[in-house]
């Protein structure tokens, strides 16, 4: 992916996680004085899953291209470096795939 | 991911704190701050998904101290970042590059980072 069209991607993700996180962060907090059975209706609703899914996915890729950033400026030994990356993408795939797979055959 | 070559930032320790640079590494530290909540969130789910008695358990340890504490911290960094992020996205335009206007800004973020935070959890709570 060349930097253009990085810089742009984070900053149209940055744009549509500002609502979602809001949103996220409101239901959590009022969740967590709701227990099980209350919390059940609230999380198989089936827009409650698209929604998680859009910000796990859209978050993870917004911390991907940030961490990338911020590897870039403090570490200086290309190999560290790219072991870091690798290790930033490998933790995102398997937390998304993870997931995923709870939404849809757990939850 | 092989260009290597771009610039690198200067090192914190040398300059004296203005407001800017306070804000641009908590800017950072909150993003990373919020990669870490997102890892929490996932842990609520998984809790929901192995069922009630883990969830209970899941749900002590949130409203304990330490897991209201967590929360809290965590509503604000993600106030602060989404504050800070707007500030940066205008600066990304062209915009509010003067030194007195950065700084209003920059105090602005700081305060109203810490009201969302309130109304937040006050919403949140059915309080108002």
């Amino acid at each position: 992916m060349n930097a253009t069209r990085k810089w742009i991607l984070h900053r149209v993700s940055a744009v549509i996680l500002v609502p979602l996180f809001a949103w996220f962060y409101f239901s959590l907090i009022s969740l967590s004085e709701k227990n099980y059975q209350e919390a059940i209706y609230f999380f198989e609703n089936p827009l409650f899953k698209i929604l998680i899914i859009a910000l796990f996915f859209i978050g993870f890729f917004h911390a991907k291209i940030s961490l990338y950033e911020i590897f870039e400026d403090y570490i200086h030994d290309q190999k560290i470096k790219d072991v870091a990356n690798l290790l930033a993408s490998i933790l995102s795939i398997v937390l998304l795939i993870t997931i995923l797979t709870l939404l849809i055959y757990r939850i | 991911m092989t260009d290597n070559q771009n610039p690198i930032s200067p090192h914190l320790q040398i300059y004296r704190w203005h407001i800017s640079s306070l804000l641009s590494i908590t800017h950072r530290i909150t993003g990373i701050v919020n990669l870490l909540a997102l890892i929490l969130m996932f842990f609520w789910l998984l809790a929901f998904s192995l069922g009630e008695s883990n969830y209970e358990l899941f749900l002590l340890a949130i409203n304990s101290f330490f897991g209201k504490f967590i929360l809290i911290g965590f509503t604000w960094s993600m106030s602060f970042h989404i504050f800070s992020g707007i500030r940066h996205l205008v600066w990304d335009m062209g915009y509010g590059f003067e030194i007195k206007t950065a700084n209003i800004s920059g105090v602005l973020v700081i305060l109203s980072s810490l009201v969302a935070t309130i109304i937040f959890w006050l919403l949140g709570r059915g309080l108002i």
